[in-house]
């Protein structure tokens, strides 16, 4: 899924702080002398200032599925806030294809947000004044879009979204699954190039969100959006992700794909997250390649690269010598113990 | 023989001072070196008349001056508005009855269906046959201009305060002041900026009426979810569009709530400053008749008046709230039947100004008044006597004046001070032993209270009494608030007068306490009790002030009982409500947790609701004390001699200083119970984790 070949990152955040109190940009220079970004949290602590976000540093890739998570009061929202410019970020910077954000003035926000910025929110955010099609038309408005052209584009991405045949109603009288999809719908209105989801499921029932996930996965794979993804359900963060980042205290304590999260925590706190996460389903034979193929490999029970553990184990239960790990075109590019296999989907029952 | 050398002899045990007891030994300390002392010292009680400032002379110059130099611009503003009121005048007068009627049918249609529509037409149909139609028109046609000043007023003060959150401290005292202080206090600049005649009352009826609007909004903007804020700006809204597009509207219900509340306070307002006249409308017509002693008229009319305030109130409410679209031809239905009535009408040489059809009523109502006060008139009486000789008169002058040969039976000596001190001590000797220090001394200044009465308090137990309270109640800070605010009026010269309106507002209060605590707390108990209660709450507080002092006079006639009564009437709505809504409100899940641990229905009532409920009752005291001081000015016209007198004969000798300085003062007394009442609760609402 990951998409390696683009060129410059759509949002590029480097040593962004967030932190909450009276005169927290004085005090954040400050403590900047304390040493490490540990330290200097620590020294802000001391002052009675909250560091919400601490030193938050990573890249998206244009097309990439980017999700952020972490327990509630990590900092998460505080986070994709800062990126978005809901709220102003203490310090750092905050680079939307290559445009510094933070020194945009209100004129340039307001015009990046007309075109080129979506965003989702956890509990929706719907204005209970207007009807679905209004709600959805709303950022057109914004832009002095005709009523005409407000209307066609609402009901195209209405029926996007699978909610052709209500854009006449009010929120209020829709369930919780068919308002986010308003919510969706509205952010998409613009067709922005970043595209941001504030726990955009985690107020739906379990059955209703891994619907709209699965809806989510299929807009995304024919819209090809740069996402930040925001949640706090490690499910669905394995889902959906490309790349996640795992948060902690406002801080960023790992990023990886799906499978270097579940395979190699960094910390006993990212370990804890994967503790359930059945891994055989999510990572890949890939990621226990061994160095080197060896000469001599009497089995071939047809691994295949990208293939998850899971399946490679049920095809080699019997076998105790390493096996070929072939691409697609057939040809051996690595090998595998089936050892190995066992021994990385061990790691979960503990 | 004080408390503070007793505690470890009665006791035999340290018992730790809590800041409450604290605060009442200070007290208790400053009342027996006034007491001891104020015969050698007699600065001590009162007040030396040398260093008193002629604050209200001061005032007199200083806002003279000031109001001169703005006297132009004013009476250019009078003679720009009395246009439009004089349109809205003609307009209403001149378009017939039956066609008014059906308008005002059609509408409550529209916006609340058959009930509206028939509150409407009956409402109206009433003011028809009461004969007076055209005074009811000359009122409204006051509402009608200062309700849209006062809408756009409030609006714009309350955006304000959202938009530049640094001045919303300096707003919200500003519509403090705009709200506490009493409307007639600022009749009298008025007058003088303005000129004679109903400009004054529209311009005070806008002032008035304005607050409720801007805090409504201030609230609902305030209200307004963070996620539809932020999808406007995510949306690429202009900080004008979010706030025209998106917040405003999210707000609406609460807006509707803030123009509904406008309307009330705009409608009371108009009612109160006709006694400036010079507009022949209905509130010129209720004080009239009652001055005259002319109860049926006065009662038809002051019905008038509540047929307004109930039409206004119930149409404006209902559209604060969702609603389903009503048919439209049933609306052209009713206009074209009051099209053909006015026809009928003119054909017929109805009046356009009424039909006067209940004089008999106004006359029954007199002779029916004239039939009960002859015939109950010895128990009207002894209830009357009985309040005031054992209740309210000892509570202003003391026992030690109040208890006479005549209507005690005996004379006060100094025996009968001895047995009262000689019993609250043992009393408090009693309470220490228990280890309820603050309840102790508490005892004592009762004592020293009912001896010597409100009215005669000395004056550094009021100051420094308020201070501690405040202190306890709110810290260093609200102390000096209150000892500051409070020495002003020491020092205006108006401080007898202001101790006269204390008593009496803190009679009504307590008496709103206890009757309306009561009440709620049985409202609470019985959704029966509370299906009784409740109309006659919304009644209470539908009708304008004024109403009120109909019936009162009508069987108590003019004194001071009449007015402890009138104020009662119109405080003790907020303590029933808040009583109740307090005590029904607790959440869910810890009255499960009270009933699975065995607890009865009073035993939740008491262990668990009644401490849930204590921040929200506090909050109804407060209420009930701001609505005493508001009614307390009104009830000067029926008999005082308190600070709301003052304002009255400012009002009619046209003297701008004693009119401010006298209605400072009274805004001064509220202000301060305000704060300490709100003090605790806040206080509570922490203890709670709410």
């Amino acid at each position: 899924m990951t998409d390696t070949n683009s060129t410059a990152p759509a949002i590029a955040v480097e040593d962004l702080w967030q932190v909450f109190g009276e005169n927290a940009a004085s005090a954040l220079r400050d403590a900047r002398g304390a040493g490490d970004d540990k330290a200097i949290a620590q020294a802000l602590k001391d002052k009675t200032l909250i560091p919400a976000v601490r030193a938050a540093n990573f890249e998206v890739k244009s097309g990439e599925l980017f999700v952020i998570m972490g327990l509630s009061g990590s900092g998460k929202s505080t986070l994709i806030r800062c990126i978005s410019r809901l709220i102003e970020p203490t310090a750092g910077s905050v680079r939307i294809d290559g445009e510094d954000i933070l020194q945009a003035s209100d004129k340039r926000l307001i015009d990046l947000r007309r075109h080129k910025l979506g965003m989702v929110f956890q509990h929706f955010g719907l204005f209970p004044h207007m009807t679905v099609a209004d709600n959805v038309a709303f950022p057109l408005k914004m832009q002095g879009a005709g009523k005409a052209e407000r209307r066609t584009r609402a009901m195209e991405v209405l029926e996007l979204v699978g909610l052709k045949g209500r854009e006449d109603t009010y929120p209020r009288n829709l369930s919780g699954g068919q308002r986010q999809r308003v919510g969706i719908a509205r952010s998409l209105a613009v067709n922005p190039d970043i595209w941001f989801l504030d726990e955009p499921f985690s107020a739906l029932d379990p059955l209703i969100r891994r619907q709209l996930q699965d809806e989510f996965l299929n807009i995304q794979a024919t819209l090809k959006k740069s996402i930040v993804f925001i949640t706090h359900d490690i499910q669905e963060a394995l889902k959906l992700a490309d790349r996640i980042a795992i948060m902690r205290d406002g801080e960023i304590v790992q990023i990886g794909t799906p499978e270097e999260i579940v395979l190699h925590p960094v910390d006993d706190y990212v370990a804890e997250f994967s503790k359930d996460v059945p891994k055989g389903r999510h990572a890949c034979v890939e990621s226990i390649l061994m160095d080197g193929i060896p000469d001599n490999m009497p089995d071939d029970p047809g691994i295949k690269i990208g293939m998850t553990l899971d399946t490679a184990l049920t095809k080699c239960m019997e076998l105790y010598e390493p096996v070929p790990v072939r691409d697609a075109e057939g040809k051996v590019i690595g090998a595998v113990h089936p050892h190995e296999l066992a021994n990385a989907l061990q790691a979960e029952e503990t | 023989m004080s408390a503070v050398e007793a505690v470890p002899q009665g006791a035999g045990r340290r018992v730790s001072l809590t800041r409450g007891s604290q605060a009442a030994l200070f007290v208790l300390a400053v009342v027996l070196l006034c007491r001891l002392l104020g015969a050698q010292f007699e600065w001590l009680v009162k007040w030396p008349a040398a260093l008193t400032v002629p604050m209200a002379d001061w005032m007199t110059w200083l806002v003279g001056g000031f109001l001169d130099v703005f006297k132009p611009i004013a009476r250019t503003f009078t003679f720009l508005v009395s246009y439009p009121m004089e349109w809205v005048g003609w307009l209403l007068n001149a378009v017939p009855w039956p066609m008014t009627v059906a308008l005002v049918t059609a509408i409550g249609w529209m916006i609340g269906g058959l009930r509206l529509a028939a509150l409407g037409f009956f409402g109206l149909m009433f003011v028809v046959f009461t004969g007076y139609w055209s005074q009811g028109m000359n009122t409204l046609a006051l509402v009608a201009v200062s309700v849209p000043l006062a809408l756009v007023m409030g609006a714009a003060i309350g955006i304000l305060a959202f938009e530049y959150p640094r001045m919303k401290g300096a707003v919200n005292a500003l519509l403090d002041v705009m709200q506490t202080v009493p409307t007639f206090a600022y009749l009298v600049p008025l007058l003088v900026l303005f000129g004679f005649g109903p400009v004054v009352g529209l311009i005070a009826s806008a002032i008035y009426a304005a607050p409720p609007m801007a805090r409504n909004v201030l609230l609902g903007l305030e209200r307004v979810d963070t996620e539809i804020r932020e999808a406007a700006v995510m949306s690429g809204g202009t900080r004008r569009q979010q706030l025209f597009l998106v917040e405003l509207p999210a707000a609406t219900q609460q807006i509707m709530i803030g123009v509904n509340q406008c309307l009330m306070a705009a409608l009371s307002m108009v009612i109160i400053a006709a006694v400036i006249g010079g507009f022949d409308d209905i509130g010129w017509e209720v004080l009239q008749t009652m001055r005259k002693a002319l109860f049926g008229p006065a009662f038809l009319a002051g019905s008038v008046v509540v047929v307004f305030a109930i039409i206004i109130d119930r149409m404006s409410a209902a559209l604060a709230e969702p609603r389903q679209p009503q048919n439209r031809t049933v609306a052209y239905g009713i206009l074209a039947v009051g099209a053909a009535v006015t026809i009928w009408a003119v054909l017929a040489g109805w009046p356009p100004s009424g039909v006067a059809a209940m004089d008999g009523v106004a006359k029954r109502v007199d002779e029916g008044v004239g039939v009960f006060t002859a015939t109950y008139g010895t128990t009207l009486d002894s209830i009357k006597n009985t309040s005031m000789f054992y209740g309210l008169l000892p509570l202003r002058i003391g026992l030690a004046e109040a208890v006479l040969p005549f209507t005690w039976g005996f004379a006060w000596t100094v025996k009968h001070t001895a047995m009262l001190y000689g019993a609250a001590l043992l009393i408090s000797l009693i309470l220490i032993f228990k280890g309820r220090v603050t309840a102790a001394v508490m005892v004592l200044i009762i004592a020293y209270i009912a001896e010597i009465g409100v009215a005669h308090l000395a004056w550094p137990v009021v100051i420094l009494g308020a201070g501690a309270i405040g202190w306890v109640s709110g810290g260093w800070k609200l102390a000096r608030l209150a000892v500051i605010l409070l020495s002003l009026i020491l020092i205006s010269g108006l401080w007898e007068r202001a101790l006269l309106s204390l008593y009496l507002a803190g009679a009504a209060v307590f008496a709103c306490a206890v009757i309306g605590g009561l009440l709620g707390l049985w409202s609470a108990m019985s959704s029966t009790a509370w299906m009784i209660l409740r109309p006659i709450c919304d009644f209470l507080q539908t009708i304008p002030l004024f109403v009120f002092l109909i019936p009162v006079l009508m069987f108590f006639q003019i004194g001071e009982f009449s007015a402890f009564i009138a104020i009662c009437m119109y405080a003790v709505v907020p303590m029933i409500r808040y009583t109740r809504h307090g005590l029904v409100s607790t959440p869910d899940d810890i009255i499960e947790a009270a009933t699975a641990s065995g607890a009865g229905k009073w035993q939740t009532m008491f262990e668990v609701r009644a401490p849930f409920a204590a921040p929200t009752i506090l909050l109804g005291l407060n209420q009930t004390i701001l609505y005493a001081f508001a009614m307390l000015v009104i009830a000067a016209l029926i008999g005082t001699t308190e600070l709301g007198q003052s304002i009255f004969l400012a009002l009619g000798q046209y003297d701008v200083g004693l009119g401010i300085t006298a209605g400072a003062a009274m805004a001064i007394l509220a202000l301060v119970a305000d704060r300490l009442v709100q003090g605790f609760a806040e206080e509570r609402r922490q203890a709670l984790g709410l």
